[in-house]
Order: structure tokens, then C-alpha cells, then sequence
């Protein structure tokens, strides 16, 4: 397999159950070693680091959001936001923390725990604390998986949003409806293998160039 | 939907004459089908013939005469309106003579096709998507719906490709045994 994400791009990866979507995020965010190959992200070449070393890559390169959120049960989600700034070393990141925040419209619950939100307010804590270090990449696993259509469409737009605004996106799904509507690139993967990798017009087309109603031909 | 209906069922809603018809039945499909003229005069002149809409009054200034529902054309239209889709499945794009005629012609390996076509689907769906963005935004939920339903057609021509392309690649394994 050989892929090449350039910045700022929204990429979508596909693929059935098992063919190796996971894996590849895994692979990419440093979380898995890949037994061979090369995995480079912004201009740092994975396995020249050390566990250490992997550890600030994560935290400080990578964002990542998964479908069931991640949060730590006993901490806030302002507190579960500033994790990844604790951990990289920057106390005063509680600026941006709110300033996430109220952009995720979630400045109402900081105070409160994970348990007492609903699915769609965890999901934006767990992109807040995904964001915090301005990360070069965001990875998102499924993130709509657990949501209802409605809180997933919000979180969707939020992630639309972010790419607008220069964020490089990479997001596994296996809803090709979900993958078309935002991303401009679809990866498909099967058996560990990239199949296709299609880069989508995004022109506008006229109604009559996309869809066309009727069952009969005129008389 | 046939044409036929299409005027029966704007003329239920008030009398029209046949330029006011083409622009309401366009508006309708959200710009996805221009209607000919020509065509809405004459289907107005074949269902006054079978007494299923009726002139009103005489033709105005400009020569435009103004059409209306008879009884026999309202319960036409009750009928048609009632009546589910049935009857064969239509298989219409090129697509599925494509494929008969490349498992004849493409020594077995449907692949190439198949990932062509598959493209083609993703394609269509983002255009789709986009449709579906754009009737939400001018407030036309009632194309909307149908956008979705056109996307999760998509979908399955998508997973149907997919188990072909599965189908074909298991094939091609075995015949390199």
C-alpha cells in the first residue's frame, strides 16, 4: 500500500469490516508499527522515534476521535480537553480550551462529567481535546457510529468546518453516503489493500445533470 | 410520472394555462427536466378530448386559454394517485448490458469495468449529496426526500459492485491456481 495526504485535504477511507481501515489510522496516528514499510507524517518519519519520542508525535502531531468518545469518566470535559496540553507540557492552554469550546458549543457542560452528556456533546469534548494542541492531522474513526442522525450531522459540520479552515481530515467509515457529502477524496480499502483511490469532481452540477424524475418516456 | 398526470395533478390545485403548467411542473422536479411546450398543449388537448380537463372561460388577451379539472379527471387522478408502482424492476443505464456483454467478451475478468462503474457511483453520490444540500437550502424538503431515496439507491449500486468486485476477484484467485 502506498498512499500520499497532502495538507489540508478531507480524505475519506472505506472498506468492509476487517479490510484494514483501523488499521491503517492506527498506523498513521503511531499507535501501530508497521512490520514494514515507512509511515511520514509532516516530515517525521515514524520509525525514527522511540516510544517516547512516538508519545509527544501523538500528542502533539495527531488528533484523534474514535466512535464511542474516549472520555475519561471521573475527569470534566474541560478537563478531559486539557489533557493533551497537561501531558505536552503547556499549563496555559485553558484559553484555547474555551475558545474550542464555545466554538463546539459546549461551554455549557465544561463543568459537568461525561456520563451526564449526551453522545453528540461527548463526541464535540472528544474533538475539543482532539484539537487542543493544533494537531497537523485529525483522525476520526467512525465518529457519527454512536451518534443519532441529528447529533451526527452536527459533528459532521463541525468537522466540515475545521477542514474549511485548513484542517487535514482523515476519516474511516463504511457509509459511502457519509464519505461522498464531505470528502472530496475516497479511499477504499479491501483485505489490508487500497483498491481505488478516487479523487471526486466537486463542480457543482445542474438538477438535470444529477438526477432525473420520471418513469416514462413522453407520448 | 408520466406528463398526463403531472397536468392533471397542477390542475387540481386551481386552473392553468399551458405556459403556467410547463413553468409550475419544472418548478416541481427542481430544474431536473425541461418540459417542451409543444408536448404540455398537446397532452392538454388529449385529456380535453377524453373529457378530463376543460377550457375555462374563452382565450384572454393573448391568446391564452386557461384549463381545469372535469370530474372524470379528478377521480383519474384519485385512481393513478392511489395505485402503487408495480410491475418489472427497471434496470435502465447501459451499465447492466455492459456487464452481459463483458462476461462474454472480457475473458471472465470483469474488474476493470467493475472499478470504472464504481467510480461512476461514488461520483454520482457526492453530486448527489450535493442536490440534496441544495433543496434543503431553498426549503424544498419534498425534493429532498427524494434525493435520499436516489442516494440510497447509490448505496446499493455501491455494495452491489463491491460483492461483484469481490466475486470476480475470488474467480480470478481460483484461476490462478
Amino acid at each position: 500500500m502506498s498512499l500520499e495526504i497532502a495538507a489540508g485535504e478531507f480524505t475519506a477511507v472505506m472498506g468492509p469490516s476487517g479490510s484494514g481501515k483501523s488499521t491503517l489510522l492506527n498506523l498513521i496516528a503511531g499507535l501501530d508499527q508497521p512490520s514494514s514499510g515507512t509511515v511520514v507524517v509532516a516530515d517525521t518519519d515514524l520509525r525514527r522515534l522511540g516510544e517516547s519520542g512516538l508519545a509527544r508525535f501523538r500528542r502533539e502531531r495527531i488528533g484523534f476521535i474514535f466512535q464511542f468518545f474516549h472520555l475519561l469518566p471521573s475527569l470534566t470535559v474541560l478537563e478531559n480537553v486539557l489533557i493533551p496540553a497537561q501531558l505536552a507540557g503547556r499549563p496555559n492552554a485553558s484559553a484555547r480550551a474555551f475558545e474550542l469550546m464555545a466554538k463546539l458549543g459546549i461551554s455549557d457542560v465544561a463543568d459537568r462529567y461525561p456520563a451526564r452528556l449526551s453522545g453528540g456533546q461527548q463526541q464535540r469534548a472528544a474533538i475539543a481535546r482532539a484539537l487542543i494542541n493544533q494537531p497537523a492531522l485529525l483522525l476520526a474513526d467512525e465518529p457519527t457510529g454512536a451518534l443519532d442522525s441529528r447529533s451526527g450531522e452536527l459533528v459532521m459540520k463541525l468537522l466540515q468546518d475545521l477542514h474549511h479552515g485548513g484542517q487535514t481530515v482523515m476519516m474511516v467509515t463504511h457509509d459511502a453516503k457519509l464519505a461522498t457529502r464531505h470528502a472530496a477524496r475516497v479511499i477504499s480499502l479491501a483485505d489490508g489493500q487500497v483498491v481505488d483511490d478516487a479523487r471526486l469532481d466537486t463542480a457543482d452540477r445542474g438538477p438535470a445533470e444529477v438526477l432525473r424524475i420520471r418513469t416514462e418516456e413522453l407520448a | 410520472m408520466s406528463l398526463k398526470f403531472g397536468v392533471l395533478g397542477l390542475l387540481a390545485e386551481e386552473p392553468l394555462h399551458g405556459y403556467e403548467l410547463k413553468a409550475r411542473f419544472e418548478a416541481m422536479l427542481g430544474g431536473s427536466w425541461e418540459v417542451n411546450i409543444g408536448q404540455v398543449y398537446a397532452t392538454l388537448q388529449r385529456l380535453e378530448r377524453d373529457g378530463l380537463v376543460r377550457a375555462v372561460g374563452t382565450r384572454g388577451d393573448r391568446g391564452k386559454l386557461a384549463y381545469e379539472l372535469s370530474d372524470q379527471g379528478r377521480s383519474a387522478l384519485d385512481a393513478w394517485l392511489a395505485q402503487p408502482d408495480s410491475g418489472p424492476q427497471q434496470l435502465r443505464e447501459d451499465f447492466y448490458v455492459k456487464l452481459l456483454l463483458a462476461s462474454r467478451l472480457a475473458n471472465g475478468d470483469l474488474r476493470p469495468l467493475l472499478g470504472r462503474q464504481r467510480r461512476g457511483y461514488l461520483q454520482r453520490m457526492r453530486d448527489l449529496n450535493r442536490l440534496e444540500e441544495r433543496a434543503r437550502r431553498e426549503d424544498r424538503y419534498d425534493l429532498a426526500r427524494l434525493v435520499r431515496g436516489a442516494l440510497l439507491h447509490g448505496e446499493a449500486d455501491l455494495k452491489w459492485i463491491d460483492e461483484l468486485i469481490e466475486e470476480s476477484t475470488i474467480e480470478e484467485l481460483k484461476g490462478n491456481e
